[in-house]
């Protein structure tokens, strides 16, 4: 009886230690989850390369379709599975466990079986007993001593297999190593300093984690080694050109470098991505993509500037700011027809913000210099006036015009 | 029976089922070759480079060639006349359509290629990563035959010609 005690308490004991590690992982990133889907798929064209690791077009194309099974909320079975029924069985490095394929989960355990069961008949023979007899009710003691050690081996691997980030080739000991969603986490609250250091960590565990790699070069670019931030800018997009985030830091770094052709290029293949809506705030917020308009035009690239500024009013046609920076640079052309272009811009910006600063001062400015129209500017005028805190560049571009005294 | 004997017997049959099970599946090779077909052909719905979209569920009543290329891979060039002629052999009867759809690709090459080489048929450029991925397709160029129901009904991995193409397609008309 008191045998039986012994081993309900290590079933007990190994059982919790293994549901709370498994219990407390934290939640992956999507871009972990791609991940580590993709680096459990043979790329199907080159030996010894998982999908995570290999160049070739179709492992990218079957990353991307890996991306966008995990932004749809698909489970990492389903993602494998429909992976496999179109690639076939090859592509999958854990074998199905039916069917002839299942052998292979099978044999090792048999032959695990095997090695006990002559091990404990040597062990019994060289004690001069019935090999045999050491299965029969009497004598337990060697099955016994093997399951009581056998268990903790299992819990072991167990934990060391399922904990943290340790990969499937990690010998599993020594430290258990963070989730990267922990180190990410922890990052976004941690100095500068210490991001950079969490970063690296990440990083060290997942080379090819886009989100580190991005933040990282924003925390780079942020503390002025921007050397150091454009190569991770441009490792992020290399690895993952469809995540948002790097294209808005790398247009803010590119601007900065006064590149703004690269930079609008970088904001107009932001509008073609499925942004998460900060993203969008933090362009907005950051007139990034009206800054680099006006940067453009004023180089004389009126057309890439209202290329960018059109496909951001593609994305959003109810976009107040990016149609009144469009009706500014039509306005600021003097050609006729497009001056009727630009106030019909203008206009419904403010249709759609009637106290947007930017379209109310810019249409002023037309309707009293190229327009004549000194009532409406007047009109527009007076609005303008009652805003609180109007941007200051606008209220100097209206007193030197004498619209604003 | 001893120890060594039962361990025997057990290695043996482990052995016999490992042997039978290699020596009777396909080759890796020909998995590749005849994976999807006789299955219903994935969905293609994707943009010409002209901006038209094109669904090949609207082809359903004529073979429809499915051919996967790129402007950098060089069966794919070669390929090519052979296809502008089986396009133009079956132009009078229309009962077999072509549709390209470029992988790994910028959509000015492709466009430039076409115009400079012929073939007048749908040329696909977006969301073609997609559409490979959908179809397996590990490596250009690739070829489906898709039958007027909308099934697979043959499959080829590397170039065609005008010839194999023509054959492909009578043996599939016979069945």
């Amino acid at each position: 009886m008191i045998r039986y005690r012994w081993i309900l308490l290590v079933f007990i004991v190994f059982g919790a230690l293994i549901f709370s590690e498994l219990a407390e992982q934290p939640a992956l990133t999507n871009a972990d989850k791609v991940h580590r889907i993709a680096d459990d798929l043979a790329c199907p064209v080159c030996d010894g390369q998982s999908v995570a690791e290999s160049d070739v077009p179709i492992a990218q194309a079957i990353r991307t379709e890996i991306a966008r099974m995990v932004d749809e909320g698909f489970t990492d079975s389903a993602i494998r599975s429909d992976l496999v029924s179109r690639f076939g069985e090859d592509i999958d490095y854990t074998p199905k466990q039916s069917g002839l394929t299942g052998l292979v989960w099978l044999i090792p355990i048999l032959a695990g079986v095997l090695a006990v069961f002559l091990l404990a008949s040597t062990l019994r023979k060289w004690q001069g007993e019935n090999p045999f007899k050491v299965v029969t009710i009497k004598n337990r003691r060697l099955p016994v001593l093997l399951f009581v050690l056998g268990v903790p081996v299992v819990a072991w691997i167990l934990i060391a297999q399922f904990t943290g980030n340790r990969g499937a080739n990690d010998f599993p000991t020594g430290d258990i190593p963070s989730s990267t969603r922990t180190l990410l986490i922890e990052a976004q609250t941690a100095s500068d300093e210490n991001k950079i250091l969490l970063y690296n960590e990440v990083l060290v565990i997942q080379p090819s984690n886009v989100e580190a790699l991005t933040y990282r070069g924003w925390t780079f670019w942020r503390t002025g080694n921007s050397e150091a931030a454009r190569n991770d800018f441009t490792a992020a997009i290399e690895i993952d050109p469809t995540y948002p985030d790097v294209r808005v830091f790398r247009a803010s770094q590119l601007f900065a470098d006064g590149n703004y052709e690269e930079a609008s290029e970088n904001l107009i293949d932001l509008d073609a991505l499925e942004a998460p809506p900060i993203v969008w705030d933090l362009l907005s917020n950051s007139k990034l993509r009206e800054r680099t308009a006006a940067a453009l035009a004023a180089q004389g690239e009126l057309v890439k500037a209202l290329q960018l500024l059109d496909s951001g009013i593609l994305r959003d046609a109810e976009d107040a700011s990016l149609l009144a920076e469009r009706g500014w640079l039509l306005a600021n052309t003097f050609e006729p027809n497009l001056i009727e272009a630009a106030i019909e811009s203008l206009d419904t910006a403010l249709v759609l913000e009637p106290t947007h600063p930017h379209a109310l001062a810019y249409r002023s400015l037309v309707r009293f210099v190229l327009l004549e129209d000194e009532l409406g500017a007047a009109a527009d005028i007076e609005k303008f006036k009652e805003l609180m805190n109007p941007p200051e560049l606008l209220v100097q571009l209206l007193e030197t015009q004498g619209l604003l005294n | 029976m001893s120890p060594t004997r039962v361990t025997a017997a057990v290695v043996g049959v482990v052995v016999l089922i490992l042997v039978g099970v290699l020596a009777t599946r396909d080759s890796g090779d020909d998995r590749i070759n005849t994976y999807l077909i006789g299955e219903a052909a994935p969905q293609i719905k994707a943009q010409t480079f002209e901006g038209e979209l094109w669904d090949l569920d609207d082809q359903r009543g004529r073979w429809v060639v499915v051919n996967f290329f790129s402007t950098t891979c060089i069966p794919c060039i070669q390929e090519h006349p052979h296809l502008v002629n089986f396009a133009e052999n079956h132009k009078q009867n229309d009962d077999v359509r072509i549709v390209t759809i470029s992988f790994s690709d910028t959509e000015a090459a492709v466009e430039e290629f076409f115009r400079l080489n012929g073939g007048d048929w749908p040329v696909l450029t977006s969301e073609t990563e997609r559409v490979a991925v959908d179809w397996g397709v590990v490596a250009v160029p690739e070829s489906y035959l898709v039958s007027p129901a909308g099934f697979v009904a043959a499959k080829v991995v590397g170039g065609v010609t005008q010839d194999y193409l023509e054959d492909l397609l009578q043996e599939a008309r016979n069945r």
